[in-house]
């Protein structure tokens, strides 16, 4: 009896011993051996057996787990350990191809593939394969016809997309992007009515956040644009800096990127910003503080 | 044969089986809370995940119940005062299949009605876009119970043969994993990928094909997740194979087991 019951207090000591340095590994461990490695679809298939769709919907879970570990600790740090996004568009590619009508997939991946990676062509790539399957829903042609008139600029596959959202919806939503924001001008207040459908449409909080964030740097940009656009009608020349536009009392209070980063115009009037609109571009700035890679909007 | 149904139906309420599934079954409180973490499909996530708690569990039923139902008996020398009543082998081996086979039933009515309530809760706190189609939901359940029967027949078929439980139980989960990917060889090797393959091999892979069971179509999980319509013709061709597979391993274990020499 004393022997038993001793055993078990120091087994439950050595226990007590090693569980903290133990999750303490866990914890710390790389982010990207976190994410971990995803074997063959045609593998995954096999064991999967008659769980495909819950094998895929446990890829993107974990996918979206991840993320929003890194992004909690870059939006409190300002910035952080840079994501793996190459990692997540490889597990969520493998969780469409068990299960092709996962929604959860196509929306997370084409919201970082396209604003973070800017892998434009693959995103609309993979929601084209989304509409096969999921021939009813419009969420997928709305997001293709804003991908490929922001970034593409290709206006004739957007204006595509969009007809094919508004039928399916019924709604106004996509008739209201597709007409006044098809052109070069617009881009800005197309990016502005997008997000700020995604934001009122978007329950994930962390998607959420990072939603409002760009959405808030998009209205800084447009301010400035509108700016702009008064110093230019007033003076008849462009302004250079966002600087001579504060002077002359165009714009008040003085723009801030919500990245940490910093507003100024490029020769050609267009807005950029040193942060490239992603908290890892300020990071990037401070230590080659060039100001060279920047993105122009 | 009825005494023989009942009889196992008791035994497998005596070893508190049930108790254990309704404890397991306790994790379907968790699914609406999980399923909740979806970005797009709430309602979706929790019928994935109630779909497949009841797949692995009705599995483990009837790899275990199926494998060792009659081992038990022929260990515990049940079978000879069984055997001693009058009724053939052939009536006490299917007795012990259909008592599996109701429990396995049963079991997936309990669930199948946990996982409407758990559907049904999640579904009103997140609307779904797209109606939920109940009667899909109904009949992946039912389907998922029929190829359990089915695998229970198969590891009935290895009990028959086998001395110990290691091939019951062991069999069992290879011809449930083979019975998932037969038909996804069957499609490769009439893809232009295999082309490659030696003809022998092809011949082989495809007797094995037909051989062995396809659980491919008994899978409805995607049309009662996504609403779908279901193909109608195609779960009759099911059933149908269902009855004929199932009759055709309880016909072969029957002839092996009147065979059996009992020591």
């Amino acid at each position: 009896m004393v022997k038993t019951v001793s055993a078990t207090l120091i087994c439950m000591l050595l226990y007590g011993v090693l569980i903290i340095p133990f999750t303490r590994y866990l914890h710390n461990k790389p982010l990207v051996e976190k994410l971990g490695y995803v074997p063959s679809v045609t593998a995954l298939k096999i064991v999967a057996s008659d769980h495909k769709e819950m094998v895929g919907a446990t890829l993107v879970m974990k996918a979206l787990m991840y993320f929003g570990g890194v992004a909690e600790r870059q939006q409190t740090r300002l910035a952080g350990d840079p994501l793996d996004y190459q990692g997540m568009s490889r597990i969520l590619h493998g969780a469409v191809k068990l299960d092709p009508y996962n929604m959860d997939a196509y929306y997370f991946a084409q919201a970082f593939l396209t604003w973070d990676v800017k892998q434009y062509k693959l995103a609309n790539n993979l929601l084209d394969y989304g509409m096969k399957y999921r021939t009813w829903d419009w969420y997928l042609p709305f997001f293709a016809g804003f991908n490929s008139a922001f970034f593409m600029k290709d206006y004739a596959a957007a204006a595509r997309y969009y007809k094919l959202a508004g039928e399916l919806s019924g709604s106004d939503l996509s008739k209201l992007l597709a007409g006044r924001y098809m052109q070069e001008s617009g881009q800005t207040e197309l990016a502005i009515a997008y997000l700020t459908a995604m934001v009122k449409s978007e329950k994930n909080e962390n998607l959420k956040r990072s939603y409002q964030t760009r959405l808030a740097a998009f209205k800084e940009v447009r301010r400035i644009e509108l700016a702009r656009d008064r110093f230019k009608e007033i003076k008849g020349v462009l302004p250079t800096t966002v600087e001579q536009l504060m002077q002359g009392g165009f714009i008040s209070p003085e723009p801030v990127d919500p990245y940490g980063g910093r507003f100024y115009l490029e020769p050609d009037g267009k807005v950029a910003t040193t942060s490239k609109f992603a908290f890892a571009g300020v990071k990037n700035e401070k230590r080659q503080n060039t100001g060279e890679s920047n993105e122009r909007h | 044969m009825s005494a023989i149904i009942s009889m196992t139906l008791k035994s497998i309420f005596r070893d508190r089986v049930f108790q254990g599934i309704m404890v397991t079954a306790l994790v379907f409180l968790l699914i609406p809370a999980i399923a909740s973490l979806s970005m797009r499909q709430v309602t979706e996530l929790s019928l994935t995940l109630s779909l497949s708690m009841i797949s692995v569990i009705l599995l483990l039923l009837s790899v275990f119940l199926g494998g060792t139902s009659l081992w038990k008996d022929i260990e515990r020398r049940y079978t000879y005062s069984v055997l001693g009543l009058p009724i053939s082998r052939t009536g006490y081996l299917l007795g012990r299949f259909g008592g599996t086979a109701l429990f396995v039933l049963l079991t997936a009515l309990l669930l199948g009605a946990m996982a409407f309530g758990v559907v049904m809760y999640s579904s009103a706190a997140y609307p779904p876009a797209r109606p939920i189609v109940w009667s899909a939901m109904a009949l992946c359940i039912l389907f998922d119970a029929l190829k359990y029967i089915l695998l229970i027949a198969v590891a009935f078929l290895f009990s028959t043969v086998s001395t110990s439980f290691f091939l019951p139980i062991f069999g069992t989960i290879a011809m449930y994993l083979v019975g998932g990917i037969t038909q996804q060889v069957y499609e490769y090797i009439h893809s232009p990928a295999s082309r490659e393959l030696a003809p022998l091999l092809k011949q082989t892979a495809l007797g094995l094909y037909y051989l062995m069971p396809n659980f491919g179509a008994f899978d409805l999980k995607v049309y009662a997740i996504y609403g779908l319509p279901v193909p109608v013709k195609g779960l009759f061709l099911t059933a149908a194979y269902f009855l004929v597979y199932t009759a055709f391993l309880l016909a072969v274990s029957t002839a092996v087991f009147s065979r059996r020499e009992m020591k």
